[in-house]
C-alpha cells in the first residue's frame, strides 16, 4: 500500500521512465539489428502497450476517467454550437420536470399533522336523509362510540371560520375546526404549551376555550409563551387560551385554531366523523361495521334507506390536492415528454456529430484505443454534456419556481403546500440528469465504437458511422420527437381552447374596476337581522362618501362563486309535495349591487330604495328564470314564493328581468335560473362588500378597511381583491393546466422542429456530393428542393399520424379539466396537424435553401 | 485478431516464469530479459516484446521484482530489474510446479 502511494505521487515520474525504458529497448534492438522499423515492429503498438503499463499501475482507472472528462470539455468546447444547442435542450428538459417534480410533490405533501396519519379515516353519511336521521337519533354519538370496535376512537370535527380579535393587531378571519375533546387522542400529538381540551370543557356551562396552532402561536404573537391563559374574542365570545400544539399540527387541513364541540347544542351543519383504524382492521372491514351500527340505528325511526348507509374514508384522500393526484400524474407525464425529446433531440445531435467524427474516432481505434475506452469516452462526453445540461436546468427549474410562486402570491397557498427546492429535488436532478447522459449518449457511442476502422479512414467519415444504419436511427428519433410532441400539442390545445371557452365567456357583469372583499357578522354582537341591516347600511354611507368610489352593495356571492339555494313555488303551479319542492340557485343583493356590477334590467326595474324595507315583496329573475317558466310571455308581475325549513313564506312580485350572469361553482358554460332577493328581506350573515371604483381597486382597500373597523373595531376584513382577482383565483387550476401544458408544448415543438432541421441539415452536407453530381446531370434547384423536403417531410408526416393515434387515445384524461371541448376535439386535431406542418417546412427550408445553393463544381472535387 | 498460433509463442502465464528465471542470474534491464530467453532457447522462445513490459510492472507492483536504474554495458541509463525475497520464493514454486507439469506430460506424450 505504501508503495502504490508513493507511486501515485510519481506519477509523472513513471510515465517518463516507461517512455526511457522503451527508448532504450528500441536503441538497443536497432543497434543489434541495424534496422529501426525492424526494430518498432517487433515491439508491437507502443500506444497500447504504454496504456496497458500505465493501467498496471492502480490509479490508471482516476486517471483515465479524469483525463476522459478534460477531452470530454475540449472536443465539446471545439463544437460550440452542437454544445449549446444540447445544453439548452437539456436545460429545457431538465429544468422544467424539476421545477413540476418539485411542484407536483409539494402539492401532494399534505399532511394533516397527526399519528398514523394513514389509518386515520372519515366517517359520514352517504347521503342527507341518512344524515339527519343519524343525527337526531345519536347527537352526542354515545351509540356509535360505545359499540365500534374497528376503530380506536370516533370523534366528532366541524369547520366554522371564526373572527379573532385581540389587542395584538387586526382582527383576522381564521379557519375554526370545532372538535370532540376525543379528538386529541387520535391527532396523537402533544401541545407544546399547556393543555388539550378534555370532557369538562365540551360542557355547556364550562369556560369557552381554545387551543392553538403553532403556526398562529408563531405568526400572530411571535412564539410568546405568555399567551396561555389571556382571553381572545373568538366571534365576539371571550375564549381563554388554554393550549399550542406542536408545529405541523393542522388536523384536518390547514386550521389555525381549534375549540371544543359543546355537547347538545343544535348547530346549522353536523359535524364529520373521524377515528383511527385499530390494528389489522382492513378499511372494507370498518365500512362494514360502521354501515351495520348506522342502519340499526337509523331503523328505530325510518326504514326506507337503501344502499349503504355510512362511507369510511382515508383522511389522506380526502384533504390536500388527493382529488388532484390523476392531473398532477398526467401533468408529470406531460413533462416526461418533453425530457425524452430533448433526449432524442441531443441524441440525434451527437449522432450526427458521429458521423463527422467517425474518422477520429477510426484513427484512435487504429492507434490502439481499446472500443470499450471509446465508449466510454463517449458516454464521459455525454455526462458532461448532462451536466452542462442538469446545471442549466437547475437554474430553469430555480427561476420558474420563483415566478411560479410569484404569480400565485396574489393566492393564499395552503401551509402544507412546500415550494422549497430540498434534497428530494437534488437527487431528482440529479437522478434525471444522470439518466439523460445515457439515454441520448448510448446510442451514439455505441454507433461510433462499431465504426468500420479502415473504411472510415479512407472515406474520410463519408458513410461510415453515418451510414444507413445511423440514418435510420436519427429518422427514428425524429419521428418519436415528432410524435410526443403532437401528443403535448394536443393537450395543449385542448386545453388553450378550454380557457378561451372560460375566459371568453362573458360572465354577465363589467369586472373592471370593481373590489371585493368579504365580512362576517358574527351572532354575539349582531343577534337580529336588524343588526345586520343597520350595519350595512351605515357601512355603505362611509364607504360611498370615500373619493374614489362610485357604489357600493352587499351580495351574498361573488360572480361565478356559487348561489343560495332555495326551495320556490310558482303561483298557479300545482301543488306538490311539501318535501319535494323545486329548488332554485339565489342570490341575496342589497339595493346597488346590479348597479356595482354594471347591469342593465332586460325588462322591469332594479331594487330601489323601496325596497330596502323590511318585508318588502320584491324580487328579480334572471333571463333563464324567465325563460325557463314563461317561455317568452310576461314574467313582471307574477309571483313566486320561497319555502325556509318546508314552510312557506309570503309571496314575491318580480319586478325586473336581468341578463344572465353566471354563478356556477363548476361548469362556466351554464346559464341557470337565478332568483335575486333583496337583503333587507333576506339579511346574511356573511357577505362581500362589493364596490365600483374610479381608480384601481386595490389602492382602497385599507381605505375600506378603516372604514369597517372605525364601526366595529373587532370585524377582520378579509379575501379584499379585486373582482377580476376574485374571478382568476376561481378560474386557478384551469389557469395553472394551461400555462403548464402550453410551456410544455412550446418546448416540445422547439426542440422537435430544432432536431428535425438538425438531422436535415446534416444529411443535406452529407450528400453534398450527391447534390452536386445531381445538378451537374441536369438535376434543377425545384428538384434538389423536392429530394431534402421529401426526406424531412416524411419523417414529420409518419410522426405526426402516430402521434394523432397516440393522442386520440391518451386526451380522455384530460376530460374532467376540458371545458365545453371534447377531448378528440377536431379543431385542435387540425390546428396541431398545420402548426407541426408549418415547423416541419420551416425546418426543411433553411437545409433546402443550403442544398439548391450548392456548387457543383466545388462539391464533386471536395474530399 | 485471432491468429494462429505459431510454433514458439509462449503458454499463457509462462512469461512470468521466464522472467524470474533470467533473472536468478542476477539483475537485468527488460531488453537484456528479452534477449536472454530467446538466446538461451536457441531463437524458439520469441517474447513478443511489447507484453514484455507491462508484464515486467505487474510483478513489480506485486512484489515479486523490485527495480532500480543503473548503467548498461554500453554506458546508457536502463532500469534493471532484480528479484526479491518475495520473488525467489516465487519462483521455486513455479519451478517445481513446471517440472512437475512438464514430467507429466511428457509422459502422457511417450505413452503412445
Amino acid at each position: 500500500m505504501k508503495r502504490f502511494w508513493k507511486k501515485l505521487r510519481r506519477r509523472r515520474q513513471l510515465d517518463r521512465d516507461l517512455e526511457h525504458e522503451l527508448r532504450f529497448h528500441l536503441e538497443m534492438r536497432a543497434e543489434e539489428t541495424g534496422d529501426a522499423r525492424e526494430a518498432r515492429r517487433r515491439l508491437g503498438n507502443v500506444t497500447a502497450l504504454k496504456e496497458a503499463c500505465r493501467e498496471m499501475w492502480a490509479f490508471a482507472a482516476l486517471e483515465s476517467w479524469w483525463m476522459d472528462i478534460r477531452y470530454a470539455m475540449r472536443t465539446l468546447a471545439k463544437n460550440r454550437g452542437v454544445t449549446v444547442v444540447a445544453v439548452v435542450a437539456l436545460g429545457l428538459g431538465i429544468g422544467v420536470n424539476t421545477a413540476v417534480f418539485t411542484i407536483v410533490r409539494g402539492a401532494l405533501s399534505f399532511d394533516p399533522g397527526i399519528d398514523h396519519a394513514d389509518r386515520v379515516v372519515l366517517v359520514s353519511a352517504t347521503d342527507a336523509l341518512a344524515q339527519d336521521e343519524l343525527s337526531r337519533s345519536d347527537p352526542d354519538l354515545r351509540t356509535f362510540r360505545s359499540q365500534v370496535k374497528s376503530l380506536i376512537s370516533l370523534s366528532a370535527y366541524r369547520f366554522t371560520p371564526v373572527n379573532w380579535s385581540d389587542e395584538s393587531g387586526l382582527p383576522e378571519r381564521y379557519v375554526c375546526v370545532q372538535m370532540s375533546s376525543t379528538g386529541f387522542a387520535i391527532i396523537g400529538r402533544q401541545p407544546i404549551l399547556g393543555r388539550n381540551f378534555g370532557p369538562d370543557d365540551e360542557r355547556p356551562d364550562a369556560t369557552a376555550v381554545v387551543v392553538l396552532t403553532h403556526r398562529l402561536w408563531q405568526d400572530r404573537y411571535g412564539k410568546d409563551p405568555s399567551i396561555l391563559g389571556k382571553t381572545i374574542r373568538v366571534d365576539e365570545v371571550p375564549r381563554v387560551v388554554i393550549g399550542v400544539m406542536p408545529a405541523g399540527a393542522r388536523f384536518p387541513e390547514d386550521t389555525d385554531l381549534w375549540i371544543p364541540l359543546v355537547q347538545g347544542r343544535a348547530d346549522s351543519h353536523d359535524p364529520s366523523l373521524f377515528g383511527r383504524l385499530a390494528d389489522g382492521v382492513t378499511l372494507a372491514a370498518a365500512r362494514n361495521e360502521m354501515d351495520t351500527i348506522a342502519r340499526r340505528q337509523v331503523n328505530k325511526t325510518r326504514d326506507t334507506l337503501k344502499g349503504p348507509v355510512m362511507d369510511v374514508s382515508p383522511v389522506l384522500e380526502m384533504y390536500g390536492a388527493y382529488a388532484m393526484r390523476p392531473f398532477l400524474v398526467v401533468v408529470l407525464c406531460a413533462v416526461g415528454f418533453v425530457l425524452l425529446i430533448a433526449c432524442a433531440n441531443v441524441a440525434n445531435l451527437l449522432l450526427a456529430r458521429a458521423a463527422v467524427r467517425s474518422r477520429e474516432i477510426s484513427i484512435r481505434i487504429a492507434i490502439g484505443a481499446g472500443r470499450t475506452r471509446i465508449v466510454r469516452q463517449l458516454l464521459v462526453e455525454s455526462a458532461v454534456l448532462s451536466f452542462g445540461g442538469g446545471l442549466a436546468g437547475w437554474l430553469l427549474a430555480l427561476g420558474g419556481l420563483r415566478w411560479f410562486d410569484a404569480s400565485m402570491a396574489r393566492f393564499p397557498k395552503p401551509a402544507w403546500f412546500d415550494l422549497s427546492m430540498n434534497t428530494r429535488m437534488f437527487v431528482y436532478l440529479a437522478a434525471i440528469s444522470i439518466g439523460t447522459g445515457f439515454l441520448f449518449g448510448l446510442a451514439p457511442a455505441l454507433q461510433l465504437a462499431k465504426v468500420d476502422v479502415s473504411n472510415a479512414i479512407k472515406n474520410g467519415g463519408h458513410g461510415a458511422a453515418g451510414g444507413t444504419r445511423g440514418r435510420r436511427l436519427s429518422s427514428m428519433l425524429v419521428v418519436f420527437e415528432v410524435t410526443l410532441c403532437v401528443v403535448l400539442l394536443v393537450g395543449a390545445g385542448l386545453m388553450i381552447r378550454s380557457a378561451i371557452k372560460v375566459y371568453g365567456t362573458p360572465i354577465g357583469v363589467n369586472t373592471a374596476n370593481v373590489i371585493a372583499m368579504r365580512i362576517d357578522l358574527p351572532e354575539a354582537k349582531y343577534p337580529r337581522p336588524d343588526d345586520e341591516i343597520s350595519f350595512h347600511k351605515r357601512l355603505k354611507t362611509r364607504i360611498e362618501s370615500l373619493p374614489g368610489v362610485e357604489a357600493s352593495a352587499v351580495t351574498s356571492n361573488l360572480p361565478i362563486w356559487g348561489q343560495l339555494d332555495f326551495t320556490f313555488e310558482l303561483e298557479g303551479a300545482p301543488p306538490a309535495d311539501k318535501g319535494r319542492l323545486p329548488s332554485v340557485g339565489g342570490l341575496v343583493v342589497s339595493r346597488d349591487y346590479f348597479r356595482v356590477m354594471q347591469v342593465r334590467p332586460r325588462r322591469g326595474r332594479l331594487f330601489t330604495d323601496s325596497d330596502e324595507v323590511k318585508g318588502s315583496p320584491a324580487v328579480i329573475v334572471n333571463e333563464a328564470f324567465a325563460t325557463k317558466f314563461w317561455q317568452g310571455g310576461e314574467p313582471i308581475g307574477k309571483h313566486i314564493r320561497i319555502a325556509r325549513h318546508g314552510t312557506p313564506q309570503s309571496w314575491l312580485t318580480i319586478v325586473g328581468v336581468i341578463p344572465d350572469i353566471h354563478q356556477d361553482f363548476r361548469d362556466p358554460l351554464a346559464h341557470d335560473p337565478l332568483i335575486y332577493l333583496s337583503y333587507a328581506r333576506e339579511p346574511q350573515r356573511s357577505t362581500f362588500l362589493v364596490s365600483r371604483t374610479r381608480v384601481p381597486p386595490t389602492t382602497l382597500v385599507k381605505a375600506f378597511r378603516r372604514e369597517v373597523q372605525s364601526l366595529d373595531e373587532n370585524l377582520p376584513v378579509y379575501d379584499v381583491r379585486s373582482l377580476e382577482d376574485h374571478i382568476a383565483r376561481h378560474h386557478l387550476d384551469i389557469g395553472i393546466f394551461v400555462a403548464l401544458f402550453s410551456i410544455f408544448a412550446a418546448i416540445a415543438l422547439l426542440l422537435a422542429s430544432v432536431g428535425l432541421y438538425a438531422v436535415v441539415a446534416h444529411s443535406v452536407s452529407q450528400r453534398t456530393r450527391e447534390i452536386g453530381l445531381r445538378m451537374a446531370v441536369g438535376g434543377t434547384a425545384r428538384d434538389i428542393a423536392q429530394l431534402v423536403f421529401a426526406q424531412g417531410l416524411r419523417q414529420v408526416v409518419i410522426g405526426l399520424i402516430i402521434g394523432l393515434i397516440v393522442a386520440f387515445g391518451v386526451t380522455r384524461v384530460l376530460r374532467a379539466l376540458l371545458v365545453g371541448v371534447s377531448p378528440s376535439d377536431p379543431v385542435t386535431f387540425l390546428a396541431v396537424v398545420l402548426v407541426l406542418m408549418l415547423a416541419g417546412v420551416l425546418g426543411c427550408a433553411i437545409p433546402a435553401r443550403r442544398a439548391i445553393r450548392v456548387d457543383p463544381v466545388v462539391a464533386l472535387r471536395c474530399d | 485478431m485471432g491468429k494462429e498460433k505459431q510454433a514458439g509463442e509462449l503458454v499463457q502465464g509462462t512469461l512470468d516464469m521466464l522472467i524470474l528465471k533470467t533473472l536468478t542470474r542476477g539483475p537485468m534491464h527488460g531488453y537484456g530479459i528479452a534477449s536472454v530467453i530467446q538466446q538461451v532457447s536457441d531463437e524458439v522462445l520469441r517474447v513478443e516484446e511489447g507484453s514484455l513490459y507491462p508484464a515486467l510492472h505487474r510483478l513489480e507492483l506485486d512484489g515479486i521484482i523490485d527495480s532500480e536504474w543503473g548503467v548498461s554495458s554500453n554506458n546508457r541509463r536502463a532500469k534493471y530489474y532484480k528479484l526479491t525475497a518475495l520473488g525467489r520464493k516465487q519462483f521455486v514454486k513455479e519451478a517445481s510446479n513446471w517440472s512437475r507439469l512438464a514430467q507429466a506430460i511428457a509422459r502422457v506424450m511417450e505413452m503412445a
